[in-house]
C-alpha cells in the first residue's frame, strides 16, 4: 500500500542524509520525495511517498521520530484535518 | 565504590554562571571545558595534525591542575589502534553508566573509530567521539586525511554533528553528552574541522542547542506516567496468569531499574529470565533467577520461556537471538507486556497485549507501590515448584571427565574465586557464552561484552576502560585465541598505564563459535577457522608486552592452583588456557530455529522424548 509522509526537518548539515539514510537502513524504498521551504529558513518540509504495510509505515514513522533533527514525521493518510491543516500552514 | 548507580540524567543548568563564562577561550579550550563540566575523569584517543589544537588544550588544562599526588584530572588515555579507544571509552561508559569520550584526528583515525561507534549504537551505551576535521575552507575537496565523518557516522551513531559555525561549538558539546545519555543512550559523534578548534570565542558556560524536535519527544516520554488505570489493566492479567515471567533486558541496566526490578521480584515473585545484555540486571543467584535466556541461554530459562503464560518483557527487544522465530516465541503466553524507554521498540517483533513507554524504574516503581496498595500477590507455588524442578533437572554441565581442560571449568574456577563480583569483559565467539553462561552476576555494570554487534576484539579494551573507571575493581577479560588478536596491541597499552587487568585466553586454536557452526551447517568443512599452522606464543607475546606474570596453562590437575595464582597476583597478568578445541556451547537454539528444538548437547539433560540433535538442526537461510 502506498503511503505518503510528512517530515518537518530542522535544516541541518546532512539532516537530509540522515532521513535518506534511515529508509536506507531499514530497507524501505522512498518512491518519490520533494523537498519545500517553510516561512521558518531553518525548517525544510519533506514530503515522501513509500509503499509497503501498516506495520512498515508504523516502525518508519517511529524511527523517524527518533532523529533528532526531526522536529515532527506523520502519514498523511493517518493525521487528522486538523493537524493536515498545520501541517499545510507551516510550509510555504 | 559503587558506581552501579551512576546517574544517567544530564546535569541541570546551572543556576549560578559558570566561573570561566565570559572569558575568551579557543575553541579547542571549550571543547576541554565543556569536558571537564560533563564530568569526564577519562579521556581516550590517539593523536594526529587535525585534532592537535584539541590535544594541546588537553595538555595544558591537565598540566595546570595536576593534583599534589601529581595526579591529572582528565588523563588522555593512548591506545595502539582509535578501534582501542573507542572501546575503552566504551568499557568506562557500561561499567558506571557514565559518558565515555574518545578523541581522534580526521580521516583515518576517525574511519577506525566507526566499529566502536556502531557497536554502542548497536547496544544503546552512551559515547562522545570528537573527530578532527580538515578546515572548513577545505571541506569537499579531497583534502589530506579528510574522510565524510558525518556520511559515515551518521549511518551509526545515534547522532552526529559537523560544526561549520564556530559560534555553534559550546552549544554543540554540551548538547551531545545530553543526546548521548539521555533517552535510549548511544553514541554521539562530532567533528571539528581544525579551524574551528582555533577560533577564538567566547565562553557561555551554559549555552545549548534548542533541538526542539528532540526535547519535546523526550519531555512526554520522561514524563509519560502509569495511571492507575494502566496499572490495574496489568495486574488484572498477572492475577490470572499461573506462569508469568519476566524477560528483562539491557534496558534494566541502562535505566538504573535493578534495584526497582528487585522489589518488584521480591513483591510478587515472578521468575526472572535476562538476556546477554541484561546479565547482572538481576541477580543470577537468586532462587527466582533463570539466568540467560535465547540461542545459547540455559535449558531451564528456555523451557520456562516456553512454558509461561503471561510475559513481561523490560528494557528488552526481542531480538533474533532471542526469539528467531517470533511467532513460536513464548507460544504458551496469552499475555504480553512491555515497557521500554525506546516507543519504537514497542511490538517492533511481536505484538503486545500492554505496553508502556517510558523511564523502567519508575514505571516498576509505581507497579509495585499499586500491586501492594491493593494486596495483590499472585499465588504461584505451583510455578515456583516447576521452575525450581527445572533447574534442578536442565542444569548447565560439560564433559567433566576428559582428560582435557574444559572451557565452562576455567570460568567456573575463576567465578568460585570472584563470586559475581568481578567486572568481566569478553571477546566473541564460545568463549564469549561460556563466560555469559558460568559466571554469577550479582549486580549491574559488571558484565561488558558485545552483544548486538558482536564485536570480535572488544574484550581487551573494554577492560581497560573498565579498569580507569573502577580503579579498585578487579577487571578480567575473557578473551578468545581469535578476538583477542583483533586488538591484540592493547595489551601494550594494559602495562603502559600499570594496570591490574587479567587477561584470560581460552585457545581452542582457533574461531571455535565459526567451527560449531562449520560442523552443524556446512558438513565439518572448517574454512578458514583452523588454526593449527598458526605459530603465535601468546605467552612470549604477553612478555614482550611488559607483562610479567604470563603463563600457559595445559594440565587439568593445575587448574585450581593456576587460577587461584593468577588471580592473587597484584599486577597486570595474562593466562593462556589450551582448552578442549571441540568443546560445544550448548544449549543451542539453532538459527531460524524455535525454543521446541533447542540442542541441549550431550551434557545436560533434555525434557524432550526424543530430544533434538545437531542433525535435525533445520538447514537455514538464516545467518
Ligand atoms: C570483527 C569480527 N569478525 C568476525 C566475526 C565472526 N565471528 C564470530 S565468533 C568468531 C570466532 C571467534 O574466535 P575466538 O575469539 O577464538 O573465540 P572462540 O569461539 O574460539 O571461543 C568469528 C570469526 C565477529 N564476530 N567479529
Ligand atoms: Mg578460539
Amino acid at each position: 500500500m502506498k503511503h505518503t509522509l510528512s517530515i518537518l526537518l530542522q535544516n541541518e548539515s546532512g539532516a537530509l542524509l540522515r532521513v535518506a539514510g534511515l529508509f536506507a537502513a531499514r530497507h524501505v524504498n522512498i518512491d518519490a520525495l520533494t523537498v519545500a521551504v517553510t516561512h521558518d529558513p531553518g525548517v525544510s518540509q519533506l514530503t515522501l511517498v513509500l509503499h509497503g504495510d501498516a506495520g512498515v509505515l508504523e516502525q518508519i514513522l517511529r524511527q523517524l521520530r527518533k532523529l533528532v533533527d526531526v522536529l515532527d514525521a506523520s502519514s498523511l493518510s493517518l493525521v487528522g484535518s486538523g493537524e493536515r491543516s498545520r501541517l499545510v500552514a507551516g510550509s510555504a | 565504590m559503587n558506581l552501579s548507580q551512576a546517574t544517567a540524567t544530564a546535569p541541570s543548568a546551572p543556576a549560578d554562571p559558570h566561573p570561566r563564562a565570559g572569558q575568551s577561550l579557543s575553541g579547542a579550550e571549550i571543547v576541554v571545558q565543556v569536558l571537564a563540566d560533563e564530568g569526564c575523569r577519562v579521556l581516550f584517543g590517539y593523536s594526529g595534525g587535525a585534532i592537535l589544537p584539541v590535544y594541546d588544550a588537553v595538555f595544558r588544562h591537565n598540566a595546570q591542575r595536576r593534583g599534589a599526588d601529581g595526579r591529572e584530572p582528565m588523563p588522555l588515555i593512548v591506545p595502539a589502534n582509535e578501534q582501542g579507544a573507542g572501546f575503552m571509552a566504551a568499557g568506562y561508559a557500561r561499567a558506571t553508566g557514565a559518558v565515555g569520550v574518545a578523541i581522534v584526528t580526521s580521516g583515518p583515525g576517525a574511519t577506525n573509530l566507526v566499529t566502536p561507534i556502531r557497536d554502542a549504537m548497536a547496544d544503546s551505551i552512551p559515547l562522545v567521539a570528537i573527530c578532527g576535521q580538515v578546515p572548513t575552507a577545505m571541506l569537499g575537496s579531497d583534502a589530506f586525511q579528510e574522510a565524510p565523518v558525518a556520511g559515515i557516522m551518521g549511518a551509526c551513531a545515534k547522532h552526529v554533528f559537523l560544526v561549520t559555525e564556530p559560534a555553534q561549538l559550546e552549544a554543540t558539546l554540551r548538547s551531545a553528552f545530553e543526546i548521548a545519555r539521555s533517552g535510549r543512550p548511544g553514541p554521539v559523534v562530532i567533528d571539528i574541522p581544525k579551524n574551528v578548534q582555533n577560533a577564538s570565542l567566547v565562553f557561555d558556560g551554559a549555552c545549548r542547542l534548542p533541538l526542539p524536535g528532540y526535547r519535546s519527544r523526550l519531555r512526554a516520554l520522561e514524563h509519560s506516567h502509569l495511571d492507575e488505570a494502566t496499572c490495574a489493566e496489568l495486574f488484572r492479567a498477572l492475577m490470572q496468569a499461573r506462569r508469568p515471567l519476566i524477560y528483562a533486558g539491557g534496558g534494566v541496566i541502562a535505566g538504573a531499574a535493578a534495584p526497582a526490578l528487585a522489589a518488584f521480584v521480591e513483591a510478587f515473585g515472578i521468575p526472572v529470565t535476562t538476556t546477554l545484555m541484561g546479565l547482572g540486571g538481576f541477580d543470577t543467584t537468586h532462587p527466582l533467577a533463570l539466568h540467560l535466556l535465547g540461542m545459547h541461554g540455559t535449558a531451564h530459562a528456555n523451557y520456562a520461556v516456553e512454558d509461561c503464560d503471561f510475559l513481561l518483557a523490560l528494557g528488552a527487544r526481542f531480538d533474533d537471538r532471542v526469539a528467531g522465530v517470533p511467532e513460536q516465541f513464548a507460544p504458551r503466553a496469552r499475555y504480553l507486556a512491555q515497557i521500554d524507554i525506546d516507543p519504537a521498540e514497542i511490538g517492533k517483533v511481536k505484538r503486545v497485549h500492554w505496553h508502556h513507554a517510558g523511564p523502567l524504574a519508575p514505571a516498576l516503581e509505581r507497579l509495585t507501590a499499586h500491586g501492594r496498595a491493593h494486596a495483590l500477590r499472585p499465588q504461584l507455588a505451583d510455578w515456583h515448584a516447576h521452575i525450581a524442578a527445572l533447574k534442578r533437572a536442565h542444569g548447565l554441565d560439560w564433559d567433566r571427565a576428559s582428560a582435557l581442560i574444559q572451557p565452562q571449568a576455567v570460568i567456573e574456577a575463576i567465578n568460585r574465586i570472584t563470586r559475581g563480583e568481578a567486572i568481566i569483559s569478553t571477546g566473541v565467539g564460545q568463549h564469549q557464552m561460556w563466560a555469559a553462561q558460568y559466571f554469577d552476576f550479582r549486580r549491574p555494570r559488571h558484565w561488558l561484552t558485545s552483544g548486538s554487534m558482536g564485536t570480535m576484539g572488544f574484550g581487551l579494551p573494554a577492560a581497560i576502560g573498565a579498569q580507569f573507571a573502577r580503579p579498585d575493581a578487579l577487571v578480567i577479560d575473557i578473551d578468545g585465541d581469535g578476538s583477542i588478536r583483533m586488538n591484540l596491541g592493547e595489551l601494550e597499552t594494559v602495562t603502559t598505564y600499570d594496570l591490574p587487568i587479567k587477561v584470560v585466553v581460552l585457545n581452542n586454536v582457533g574461531d571455535g563459535m565459526v567451527r560449531q557452526w562449520q560442523r552443524l551447517f556446512f558438513g565439518s568443512r572448517f574454512a578458514a577457522t583452523d588454526k593449527n599452522l598458526h605459530k603465535k606464543d601468546f605467552v612470549r607475546a604477553a612478555q614482550a608486552d611488559g607483562f610479567a606474570w604470563a603463563r600457559r596453562l595445559e594440565r587439568k590437575d593445575e587448574l585450581e592452583a593456576t587460577i587461584a595464582a593468577f588471580l592473587a597476583h597484584p599486577g597486570p597478568a595474562f593466562l593462556e588456557v589450551m582448552v578442549d578445541p571441540d568443546a560445544g556451547v550448548y544449549p543451542m537454539v539453532g538459527p531460524g530455529a524455535s525454543y521446541a528444538q533447542m540442542i541441549t548437547g550431550p551434557f545436560i539433560a533434555s525434557r524432550a522424548a526424543r530430544p533434538p540433535a545437531e542433525a535435525d538442526v533445520p538447514a537455514t537461510a538464516m545467518f
